[in-house]
């Protein structure tokens, strides 16, 4: 059973303040990926679009790029995406009339018939808001029989979940009720940490209507919000790749609130919360803002950095990049911008004191494959792929040795031959 | 504003190498002031000592920590030819005091200072800098200096006693007293020329600088525990193996727990286990490897101390575990990956405890015989009358005191015993009261089945004594 690492969290810098509305941009920067994969553009310039207008698609399984914003596309332009990465963004100058394709409320949102939940999650291009971007209509494209609603959030210093569930949780759990009469579920779990009694009150308030939607506190442990470990707390599962081998189903509580927009009003989601945090950061905060915002302009108008030597983080410090610029485009998998001091620490040599073996929650020893890093028959013996990069290798070594590039190149070495 | 552009995880543990080094050197600091207590403030005040001579444990001391440190210095200057400030760089990240440090608390207390000095140029030179310097080496720096100046110097590398000992314990160090004995001997024998087992315990008894103070080593090891700085299997399962085995040695023996007691007090078993079999660097990664790592520490010592000339033992077993360190995390990895392979050696290991313990348990049961005959021996017959078939002796036996008794034979067998002088007896009413001669004409062919009785074991043993010798003459 996974052991973890409790976290110093901070999440208490960010969540106390009110959220702040920034969702007016001027002009929106839509970038043409979709789960690492490029998509290719397929609106021109000068061409009007509204909200839900196609601008782009991901070939290979026909995934729809749609616009956030009505307004004008003009042109093609290069932007940081949150990988650190500069990629094809489809700019568009928002004409802040909010006019949609067609205008439609659906009164029941349980009188879905299975495909037809799929072919809206498809159309409506909901994918994973947690980090991953992976289309959410390939994960109920088989037979299903529980779904966890993922509000543990593991990453010290974001917030935008919580924020999420303290002012929506009524409208989660309908969904969730929705979802799990299309798709005949018959038990749904939302795991959440113990300690944020703000997800556990705003859930509780709502919960008596719904009988199969169950609470499971977990540990504030760090990484248990990762769905393997997450699945085999809950039921006990092992699974090999895939979540649906085992018949679950799971998703991040903020791609709930998403497949609700889908449900209710056949469109795409535009906006969502972004958590602007750390010690680097004069005024820690959630912001609501536009998909294809460029961050700049909303962390300039919010508040100052503080300190030399800052890095700034997206999606959080354990598993997030460091990105070379703050004019990174909020995405919908992007949940938090976190500002923080560089602590130069003194790399030293390796003392095997087996720490990282110790905490390492997928089994492998980082510090054997660091060691053998051009062997690649060793390498295979190591496991290096069942590293779902975590980092608290490189977290916890006291020689401060970036255990967790080591692995992850290991990784690829091991995959590529 | 320019952002700095790094691979995560971009937030850190707050545990760092140097802080581990620096909670190893305050765990070491209670055991260091009580070696110069012990080895000079009280030999100062308690013989006439000169302050020179009862400096020379701090002099030790100092030696091993500055010549460690400037032989790297030089090592890293003039050998691996760096700049001034490379090498302070270099210095700064290798903790270059602590193997004549450890040297320094391993050496007997009169270890000359010229030798102190060539062991921790050694240490430094070959155990560490020659394998490419802090975190690369394989065998333990100190006791690689120990093993180079006690194997070529063994002469020289003075006793275990300081001068206030000298004075008051005059013989050898208590292992070196198990060994003469051939590991077999009463509590008396063992331990009682030192005190009690809680001398021990305490520390006032002669050893090494750093290892006598057992109690010591113990909060030290129970606060590098709790402050996550050692890998707490090994020194657990070192012990613990050690405990079990001369558990069983010492209870085939018919030896009371006080023996497994006196193996884990005495020598170094404690501060090698502690200190020297869990430097990070020289022993296993992999938990598994730590488990097996520290049961073969276990197994090694008991050899060495029993079936070898080295009574003491714990660190060359730490030195030649060493050598097996990658094999140790070999098997560790592989248990790591497949969960069956468990099995294999442990039971492999497990075998090998059995076949050293019924070894030994072997050796020692003809020990303690030779030392039952000699007290057999040691009864002496004052006369033998014969009439007819009857035969009818006077002896005199030591318990407490002498122990004089009038026995009488018919046909190879004894028919009565007589106590004629049992004045030294303090405890007398207790056999008495248990019937004990009685029990003793009773239990004639099975003399040494027949427990002795707690209170009055001495003289037990000496009435025991008067039948079997009245056997042996029978015979």
């Amino acid at each position: 059973m996974l052991k973890g690492i409790r976290l110093n969290d901070m999440k208490n810098m960010s969540i106390s303040n009110e959220i702040v509305d920034m969702s007016e941009p001027s002009n929106v920067f839509v970038p043409l990926i979709n789960d690492n994969i490029l998509c290719e553009c397929i609106t021109k310039k000068g061409r009007k679009v509204r909200k839900g207008t196609i601008i782009g698609i991901r070939k290979d399984i026909d995934f729809p790029i749609l616009s956030p914003v009505s307004g004008t596309v003009l042109g093609i332009k290069k932007c940081l995406y949150l990988n650190d990465k500069i990629i094809d963004c489809v700019e568009i100058a928002n004409d802040r009339l909010e006019r949609v394709i067609k205008k439609q409320i659906v009164k029941d949102i349980t009188s879905y018939t299975k495909e037809e939940f799929i072919d809206i999650l498809k159309k409506c291009s909901i994918s994973g808001m947690s980090g991953s971007d992976f289309p959410t209509y390939l994960k109920y494209e088989c037979k299903l029989n529980t779904l966890i609603v993922n509000a543990v959030e593991s990453e010290p210093y974001i917030t935008s979940d919580s924020m999420l569930v303290k002012l929506k949780a009524e409208i989660i759990l309908e969904c969730i009720d929705a979802i799990m009469k299309i798709n005949g579920i018959k038990k749904c779990f939302i795991a959440f940490k113990e300690n944020n009694i703000i997800v556990k009150n705003s859930f509780l308030k709502y919960l008596d209507k719904y009988d199969n939607i169950i609470l499971f506190p977990v540990k504030d442990v760090y990484p248990i919000g990762y769905e393997k470990y997450l699945i085999k707390l809950i039921s006990n599962l092992d699974y090999d790749k895939k979540t649906e081998e085992v018949g679950i189903v799971m998703n991040n509580v903020t791609t709930i609130f998403a497949i609700y927009k889908a449900l209710k009003f056949k469109r795409n989601i535009t906006k969502r919360i972004i958590t602007i945090s750390g010690e680097g950061f004069t005024e820690p905060i959630n912001v609501l803002v536009k998909i294809g915002t460029s961050m700049s302009s909303v962390i300039k108008k919010i508040g100052k950095y503080n300190g030399e030597n800052l890095k700034i983080i997206a999606n959080g410090p354990m598993m997030g990049n460091a990105l070379r610029s703050d004019s990174v485009i909020a995405t919908a998998n992007l949940n938090g911008i976190v500002i923080i001091e560089d602590v130069n620490d003194k790399v030293m040599n390796c003392i095997n004191c087996g720490k990282c073996l110790e905490v390492c929650p997928a089994k492998i020893c980082p510090v054997f494959i660091m060691k053998n890093i051009n062997d690649i028959e060793k390498l295979k013996k190591f496991k290096p792929e069942k590293c779902i990069e975590c980092g608290l290798c490189s977290y916890i070594c006291p020689s401060k040795i970036g255990l967790r590039d080591a692995v992850k190149s290991a990784k690829k070495k091991v995959m590529n031959k | 504003m320019k952002f700095k552009i790094e691979n995560g995880p971009h937030i850190k543990g707050q545990d760092s190498t140097s802080k581990i080094m620096m909670r190893l050197l305050i765990a070491l600091m209670p055991i260091v002031c009580y070696a110069i207590f012990k080895n000079t403030i009280l030999v100062y005040f308690a013989t006439k000592a000169t302050i020179i001579e009862a400096l020379h444990p701090v002099f030790m001391i100092l030696t091993g920590v500055l010549t460690s440190l400037i032989s790297e210095i030089l090592y890293i200057k003039f050998i691996l030819k760096n700049t001034n400030t490379l090498t302070f760089k270099e210095l700064s990240k290798s903790f270059a005091f602590i193997p004549g440090l450890f040297l320094a608390l391993v050496l007997p207390v009169n270890t000359p200072l010229w030798l102190v000095a060539i062991g921790a140029i050694s240490a430094s030179i070959i155990g560490k800098m020659i394998f490419g310097g802090f975190g690369q080496n394989i065998f333990n720096p100190a006791l690689v200096g120990y093993l180079l100046i006690s194997s070529s110097y063994s002469v020289l590398i003075g006793n275990y006693f300081n001068l206030y000992e000298l004075d008051t314990i005059a013989s050898a160090t208590p292992l070196t007293n198990l060994s003469d004995l051939s590991y077999y001997g009463t509590y008396e024998m063992v331990v009682g020329n030192y005190g009690t087992l809680f001398n021990f315990l305490s520390g006032t008894i002669p050893g090494a600088l750093g290892e006598v103070s057992k109690i010591l080593i113990i909060f030290a090891f129970i606060y590098l525990v709790i402050t996550k700085t050692i890998k707490w299997k090994i020194p657990v399962l070192y012990v613990s193996t050690v405990f079990f085995m001369t558990y069983i040695i010492g209870s085939v023996a018919g030896l009371d727990m006080w023996y497994p007691v006196f193996h884990i007090l005495s020598g170094g078993l404690l501060f090698g286990a502690v200190f020297m079999a869990t430097d990070p660097v020289t022993s296993p990664t992999t938990s598994n490897g730590q488990i097996l790592y520290g049961i073969s520490l276990g197994i090694m010592t008991v050899i060495f101390r029993f079936l070898t000339s080295y009574p003491e033992g714990v660190m060359t077993s730490i030195l030649l575990m060493n050598l097996f360190v990658p094999v140790f995390d070999k098997i560790g990895l592989k248990m790591r990956n497949n969960k069956d392979k468990n099995n294999i050696s442990y039971i492999l290991i497990f075998l090998l405890i059995s076949l050293v313990v019924i070894l030994i348990s072997n050796n020692i049961l003809t020990a303690k015989n030779n030392v039952n005959q000699e007290e057999v021996n040691k009864v002496k017959i004052i006369s033998i009358e014969k009439i007819n078939n009857k035969t009818k002796y006077v002896l005199q036996s030591k318990g407490w005191d002498e122990i004089k008794a009038e026995v009488e034979v018919i046909d190879k067998e004894i028919k009565s015993i007589i106590i004629t002088d049992n004045s030294g007896e303090t405890q007398w009413n207790e056999i008495e009261k248990a019937n004990y001669i009685y029990k003793l004409i009773a239990n004639q062919n099975n003399i040494d089945d027949l427990d002795a009785i707690s209170g009055s074991t001495k003289t037990s043993e000496g009435l025991k004594n008067i039948v079997k010798k009245v056997k042996m003459e029978e015979k």
